[in-house]
């Protein structure tokens, strides 16, 4: 028998639809079955149902989310105010980011009485999170080529798995962005995504920064960066500059899901994917004995490679105008485009820094233009320099043999 | 002449999301509303676009569903295949309601015994 909502609440609170419609965020009540009581307006309005339609449904069927479909939030046991970050289809068609909050609703006597779901709608966040990303051109890895499509097909893929990843690539070629790629595709992505770059540093305070440390005098554990990563992802950047007896500690986390802080009597669990990267090949590594061969297979589950700017075809034509419409909009120019001279210089350069050199260029060059289109006296020394004699470095053959002077800027 | 029909299945009603369904009823229905073949599927996966190739590799001619995103619907619309969604209900009901000729679009098809007066 599904019950009235004065039943439930009394009379003491006889308007509390009247008191639910007056809130901003959709209001869902539920009875101890997960069907519907009531809806309040701005739920109606989200879900394109009036609660007289759906009074005594299933709420799956009339929140039509993916949580309520691949895991229902109320059976979850969490503090309270956590929510899940969902999307819900509605009678209309559209596809609706949501967030869902499930409050559970006792008497005096604590016996439950029904289940509150708090449901807002995050389109507007996600539209304002997307043009930031745009605006700071920050963790967002891009390429029209071939190999770099197969591999962003893949980030989606990856990020729905908690297996350890292992990224190579040269400097530059974007390893830093791919991984922050992947944790802001997968379902940890609200969580922290923790960056640790393991250059030299003195062996204790290394441990205290990766795993943490039981402080003297309180006894209280100052987190290392494994602990302030729970929950989300631990990119550790160029692995094979932690020393091996930190590697096996790796190991262990990868192993067990524990670290041992300093100063600690027993391991602490710790939920975070953890993620790789090195500039060199990990193979060779582990010949040259810089990389212990058990992290090597543990960490390597899932591999991926970012080719060089000059492997990557199209893209240096693609990245080129990115940047250029990146730049020219943070420093509010007109630029328009790109002189072909200038292009040539580009494409001729040898790009040793890969994509941060071209990012560092188009900068520099938006910078100092003053007109419209770039042109190579906006760019930096480094590309002009051998201008001055008339021909670039891989032109000057070319230029012998046709006995042509590079010099006219078209 | 028979109409091929696809129905997205949850346990033992209509699957409350198309994109999200990983089991599906194919039927194949007589003029005179009588259910000529039934046969179930299960996909490995619930994906959207593998159910959009089902439907087109059986030669389907109707799909009952529950909530569908527009991108898939007007994609099935513009396959010419009849898209029944919103659709709630148990199974059973849905099939009959269907074989009958009188389903339709946004139907909500349970029983709400028990709901005071």
């Amino acid at each position: 028998m599904l019950k009235r909502i004065e039943d439930l609440i009394g009379t003491d609170c006889p308007d509390l639809p009247a008191l639910l419609d007056g809130l901003p965020m959709g209001i869902v009540m539920l009875d101890d079955g997960g069907r519907v009581l009531m809806l309040n307006k701005a739920l109606e309005a989200l879900t394109g149902y009036s609660r007289d339609e759906v009074r005594g449904l299933p709420c799956s069927h009339v929140l039509r989310s993916r949580a309520c479909v691949q895991g229902c939030p109320h059976g979850r046991e969490e503090g309270p105010g956590s929510g899940v970050e969902t999307d819900c289809i509605n009678r209309h068609r559209r596809k609706i980011p949501i967030r869902i909050t499930p409050v559970r609703v006792s008497d005096g006597n604590n016996r439950p009485v029904c289940v509150l779901d708090v449901v807002e709608d995050l389109t507007a966040l996600r539209e304002t999170e997307a043009r930031l990303s745009q605006a700071t051109g920050q963790g967002q890895i891009v390429g029209r080529s071939q190999a770099m499509e197969k591999l962003l097909r893949l980030v989606p893929v990856i990020a729905q798995h908690d297996s350890p990843v292992l990224i190579t690539g040269e400097t530059g070629t974007g390893k830093d962005l791919l991984a922050e790629s992947v944790h802001k595709a997968s379902p940890r992505s609200r969580e922290p995504f923790v960056r640790f770059s393991c250059g030299p540093m003195p062996e204790e305070l290394l441990d205290a920064e990766l795993f943490g440390r039981v402080l003297d005098n309180s006894g209280e554990l100052k987190p290392g960066r494994f602990q302030q990563a729970h929950g989300g992802t631990l990119y550790l950047s160029e692995i094979a500059d932690l020393p091996l007896s930190h590697q096996s500690r790796l190991v262990r986390f990868l192993d067990e899901g524990t670290v041992l802080p300093v100063g600690a009597s027993k391991p602490v669990r710790v939920n975070a994917r953890l993620m790789a990267s090195t500039a060199e090949s990990p193979d060779k590594l582990v010949q040259d004995g810089r990389l212990r061969e058990d992290l090597f297979h543990r960490i390597s589950a899932i591999r991926l490679h970012l080719p060089r700017l000059r492997e990557r075809g199209e893209d240096l034509g693609f990245l080129l105008h990115h940047f250029l419409g990146q730049y020219a909009a943070r420093f509010k120019k007109n630029i328009t485009g790109i002189s072909p001279k200038a292009v040539r210089l580009l494409r001729e350069h040898e790009f040793p820094g890969n994509v941060r050199e071209l990012r560092n260029i188009m900068e520099f060059a938006a910078m100092v233009c003053t007109g419209e289109t770039i042109r190579t006296e906006h760019l930096p020394v480094h590309l002009t320099g051998h201008l001055d004699a008339g021909t670039t470095p891989r032109g000057a053959d070319k230029a012998r043999k046709t006995g042509r002077k590079n010099t006219e800027e078209r | 002449m028979e109409r091929r029909v696809l129905i997205t299945v949850a346990r033992d009603e209509i699957a409350p999301r198309f994109d999200l369904t990983t089991e599906a009823l194919l039927l194949n229905i007589a003029e005179n509303g009588e259910i000529v073949t039934r046969r179930s599927f299960l996909l490995a996966h619930a994906s959207g676009d593998e159910l959009c190739d089902l439907a087109l590799s059986r030669d389907i001619g109707t799909i009952v569903c529950g909530g569908i995103e527009d991108e898939y619907y007007h994609y099935l619309r513009w396959k010419r295949i009849d898209v029944i969604d919103s659709v709630m209900g148990p199974l059973e009901r849905v099939v009959s309601s269907l074989a009958a000729g009188r389903l339709k679009a946004g139907d909500i098809l349970y029983e709400r015994a028990g709901e005071p007066a």
